[in-house]
């Protein structure tokens, strides 16, 4: 069974909503939106004009305007890790994008990962957290075999808060083990080296397979303030470790260059030089086709209100090529979806949670709550995402999950075992996996779909996304236990015990609330980028096409030898 | 030359449409030994042409539940193990979700792929690739615009009255017309407005208002290996609220530098889009002679036999083998468009009365046997058959040759004369007093109004 028998799904935005209630939810969102649309600049204005002065003053492009010239004319840039660090206070200074861009972008057709040290922020220092967003983007780099490209323009690291960012398992020295890691797995790196580079940004360049400097780039291992006598002797860091010695004499350079702009035309070169994307291969004589019913309408679809339920197939229904899609396994665990679909012309697989009731296959004539794990479900998931991981197809898990069934029938039926098989499966898979945290991402629900401790490639939040191990309120009620009864009415009559619990309760509410906000997570890096739902739809065409575009490093089976089959004709029959 | 055996390319091919169309196609596959299964509604199964022929009924007469319903369609092809399938024209013809769901399914889909079908759709890109290829535009914006002010500064620019039309619209909708700078504001509001709700799609371009003109189109052929010729013009402004008439080709009020200008451009302009198949480029003939391209059609047309009859070229025939991935077997030095061709569309509408539609009983319906390869007639119909109401209305295309314009005429004349039809009325006194008439005979008329026609 060669074909893919993808069929139409959705339906237009009239047939879903009536006016009013689409007006009302898009209305909903629209603070969301305002606010990450917000926070965005606030973090690309890195240290602001004074400082984007400076650096024009010397001749230097600012790190974002490297970033625009680096990329291919009329493509955008698809950054990570925006908001690490947002917010966070050292010592009265602030750390926007925690000093680095870390970017997927387009160049000579290809995509790269670019890690560009931002000189408007400290001169490119490394804050805290600033070598874990390096090797995270590394760590994505090596996943999918992307060219890496370095932009190097760093100060070193900010010492004040060395402790926080020097010696752990991902200190700053781990950069370039990762660098390593992707020379040994025949990752092509390439380093541009546009200014300071002192210390570990000194070693940060030297492991690519091309470096470029320009006239003003130096790197050493130690400047010349802690060098003895460089004082008197008039010796200024560029003259230890400019390009006259790492070029010429000590060989730890390729390339030098007149200036910036000169340096990113070398680099585009070098990029071109490299393989083409395998991504128009894989099409398989199809294109790219948007879908047949808009993303733009993705929030006016996707209620704020996390206790709401709505068409979960709708919200597919805008991500996916033509609006076309192939449900696998349609008639078990129908409290899940999981199928494939074309994005970009580039087949991938989707798991993502029905939402409102579904039937009860334990109980006929009973319905269950959607959202929620059950064992077929669980069971239904694990076949799709190692039948996923065996035909080589990328799967993308579209979370919006309040965690597994609870209760004495959900132990008897031993969802412990069903869950951790889902998790030793999504643990050991090797085909990329790509996760959306849609908005309730709860407890072991976050888990069993591929949330960030399982390693997918990028994890990806909303502005709307709830990120916990439980509800506050769930919390509050687990906190008070012995207060309440059966109803989880509190049981006492003293009117002054009760207004304290009460109090005490709303605290622990209101506090898990705070925790759950999606720039918590983005932050500590427990997600990597916050992104708008109507700008899903483009990330998840480049995700999928970065997931093409190296040949030969994973298993790509043509569809005509999936497993998927055998799975749909043990379920179906298989078509007539 | 243009002949070459016929080869067995599919066994079975699905024609998923009804009418004058499907007999034409079933046609071609006849002599291509290829056997035709037609998907029909309730209210056609026992159309003439389906007779002693396989057929599937996809569901009821309305057009939405049979020849609408895409999922239905495929899989009814994929049943009956068709290889192929046939959209003609209308109904699912240029749909984009329909070529990829039958190509998903492993039917050819015979037209252009779902992407360049896509591209046609939507409008300023199509635009955009046609005036890199060399082809004249409408003037007006370049592209989308930003927003009030740029449409001002483009009316103002082009001159008024000008048209404001939806990006991804159709149909009219978020369509306005625009007579001077005072009503734009507005205008461009609630068109925005409009198309924001039928299209979650606000994006507007806007175009100078060209009234009456005529209409040309090109006839392309294109293979899957890059291969494209055109198969001549032709001219199709005798026309009523937009729809067409009467076609003739060649187009005699255009001059030969223009023809031959644009027929090149159409042909790399088709190339660089990576068009496959029959396709037609429309263009409005202004009045200082230039041809300005309108849309691109990715279908066979209604009025291809003229083409045909010029040329001695199988239009169902030529996309069936393209479909079937043989590159094309003629050259453009091969291709030889001769004398003139006219065709008349006979609809069951009644022309004295405002063309209302005249379904119902064909008593009696005669063609004269004076015909030979100089006139003919495409058809579905025969005496008792019975005109359904839910569709189109054309029951009928008479085609004529001749050496010249004048002679095509006549013989057009005297074969419709000797039409005899009972039962409902038709179209053909209308398309008798328009050959007659002297604005016809001169060329001298525009879209705007049926030569030789009141009413």
């Amino acid at each position: 069974m060669a074909h893919v028998p993808v069929v139409p799904i959705g339906e237009t935005r009239d047939a879903i909503v009536d006016d009013a209630t689409y007006k009302r939810e898009i209305a909903g969102h629209e603070p969301f939106v305002s606010r990450l649309d917000e926070r965005r600049a606030e973090v690309h204005a890195g240290w602001g004009k004074k400082y984007v002065k400076r650096v024009h003053e010397k001749g230097k492009l600012t790190a974002r305007e490297r970033l625009e010239r680096l990329k291919d004319q009329g493509t955008d840039i698809f950054e990570v890790g925006t908001f690490v660090n947002y917010g966070i206070d050292f010592n009265g200074l602030r750390s926007p994008a925690a000093g680095v861009i870390t970017a997927f972008v387009h160049i000579e057709g290809r995509w790269c990962v670019v890690i560009a040290n931002d000189n408007t922020v400290a001169s490119g220092a490394w804050w805290p957290k600033t070598p874990e967003k390096i090797e995270r983007a590394q760590e994505m780099a090596r996943r999918l075999r992307l060219p890496t490209l370095y932009l190097v323009d760093c100060s070193g690291l900010f010492l004040p808060e060395q402790s926080k960012s020097f010696a752990g398992a991902k200190g700053a020295g781990h950069i370039f083990k990762m660098n390593s890691l992707l020379s040994a797995e025949g990752v092509p790196q390439i380093a541009g080296v546009f200014g300071d580079c002192i210390a570990g940004g000194g070693y940060m360049p030297i492991i690519s397979d091309r470096v470029y400097m320009t006239e003003q780039a130096y790197m050493v291992i130690a400047g010349a303030a802690l060098i003895k006598g460089a004082k008197s002797q008039h010796i200024t860091s560029l003259d230890i470790g400019g390009p006259e010695v790492h070029v010429h004499q000590s060989g730890c350079a390729d390339e030098r260059v007149p200036d910036d702009d000169t340096l990113i035309d070398c680099l585009r070169r070098e990029v071109a030089r490299l393989p083409s994307s395998g991504a128009a291969f894989y099409r398989g004589g199809f294109e790219p086709m948007e879908p047949n019913y808009p993303p733009a309408e993705l929030p006016g679809l996707l209620p704020v209100d996390h206790r709401q339920a709505y068409d979960a197939l709708q919200i597919l229904a805008r991500l996916c090529d033509q609006s076309l899609f192939w449900e696998v396994l349609p008639s078990v665990g129908r409290e899940m979806i999981c199928g494939v679909a074309r994005v970009g012309g580039l087949y991938a697989g989707f798991v993502l949670n029905r939402q409102g009731l579904v039937e009860d296959p334990e109980a006929s004539d009973e319905q269950r709550p959607a959202g929620i794990l059950y064992r077929q479900g669980i069971a239904k998931i694990s076949a799709f995402s190692r039948a996923c991981n065996s035909d080589g197809i990328p799967l993308i898990w579209l979370q919006d999950i309040s965690g597994f069934d609870i209760g004495a029938e959900a132990e008897r039926h031993g969802l412990l075992a069903y869950g951790s098989n889902l998790i030793y499966t999504n643990s050991t898979n090797v085909t990329p996996m790509f996760t959306v945290l849609l908005r309730k991402a709860s407890g072991a629900g976050y888990y069993a779909m591929a949330g960030l401790p399982y390693d997918p490639v990028v994890q990806l939040s909303t502005p709307i996304s709830r990120l916990s191990v439980m509800e506050g309120r769930t919390l509050a009620i687990a906190s008070y236990n012995s207060k309440l009864d059966d109803n989880f009415e509190i049981v006492t009559a003293d009117p002054k015990e009760r207004a304290h619990i009460e109090k005490r309760m709303a605290e622990v509410e209101a506090r898990i609330e705070a925790d759950m906000d999606p720039y918590v997570a983005a932050r500590q890096m427990d997600t990597d980028e916050i992104v708008r739902l109507d700008e899903l739809r483009r990330w998840l065409e480049v995700l999928v096409e970065m997931s093409y575009q190296g040949t030969g490093h994973r298993r790509v089976k043509n569809p005509r030898i999936w497993a998927m089959h055998d799975l749909d004709v043990l379920i179906t029959g298989g078509p007539a | 030359m243009l002949r070459c055996a016929p080869v067995k390319r599919f066994r079975r091919l699905f024609i998923a449409n009804r009418g004058e169309v499907a007999a034409r196609i079933a046609r071609t596959c006849d002599s291509l030994g290829i056997t035709p299964v037609f998907g029909v509604s309730e209210a056609d199964r026992q159309a003439p042409y389906v007779r002693d022929r396989e057929s599937v009924i996809l569901g009821p007469a309305r057009a939405a539940e049979s020849y609408l319903a895409r999922e239905r369609i495929v899989q009814a092809a994929v049943q009956t193990q068709c290889s192929a399938l046939h959209p003609g024209w209308g109904f699912l013809a240029e749909d984009p979700l329909f070529a990829s769901l039958c190509e998903s399914h492993g039917v050819a889909f015979i037209g252009p792929s779902a992407a360049v079908m896509q591209k046609l759709g939507r409008k300023t890109p199509a635009k955009a690739a046609m005036f890199r290829a060399g082809l004249k535009l409408i003037p007006g914006s370049e592209g989308v615009l930003r927003d009030v002010d740029q449409a001002r500064e483009v009316a103002d620019s082009i001159g008024f009255p000008v048209l404001l039309k939806a990006e991804s619209g159709g149909g009219g909708r978020g369509m306005r017309v625009i007579g001077c700078a005072a009503d734009l504001k507005e205008a461009y509001d609630s068109a925005q407005a409009e198309s924001l709700a039928c299209f979650a799609d606000a994006r507007l371009y806007l175009e100078k208002l060209i009234e009456g003109g005529r209409h040309i189109e090109i006839q392309l052929l294109a293979d899957k290996y890059g291969h494209v010729v055109h198969l001549g013009e032709r001219d199709c402004s005798v026309q009523r609220k937009h729809q067409k008439l009467i076609e003739e080709s060649p187009a005699l009020v255009l001059s030969d530098a223009e023809r031959a200008r644009t027929l090149a451009a159409a042909v790399r302009a088709a190339r660089a889009i990576g068009y496959v198949g029959a396709g037609t480029m429309e263009f409005l003939l202004d009045k200082d002679g230039h041809l300005r391209f309108i849309e691109m059609n990715a279908r066979l047309q209604v009025e291809h036999p003229v083409t045909e009859m010029r040329t001695g070229i199988d239009l169902v025939e030529a996309q069936i083998r393209i479909a079937a991935g043989e590159p094309l077997w003629f050259s453009q030095r091969d291709i030889d468009p001769r004398g003139h061709a006219i065709e008349c569309r006979i609809n069951a509408e009644d022309p004295t009365n405002g063309f209302s539609p005249s379904p119902g009983v064909i008593r009696r319906w005669e063609v004269p046997a004076l015909l030979d390869d100089q006139v003919r007639v495409d058809t579905h119909v025969e005496s008792g058959y019975e005109v359904p109401p839910h569709y189109d209305s054309l029951v009928c295309k008479v085609i004529a040759w001749g050496e010249d314009r004048d002679v095509a005429c006549d013989r057009l004349t005297a074969a419709l004369e000797g039409i005899g039809c009972e039962g409902i009325s038709t179209t053909i006194p209308m398309h008798l007093a328009v050959l007659g008439s002297k604005e016809f005979r001169s060329n001298r008329y525009d879209t705007r109004a049926v030569p030789g026609w009141e009413g």
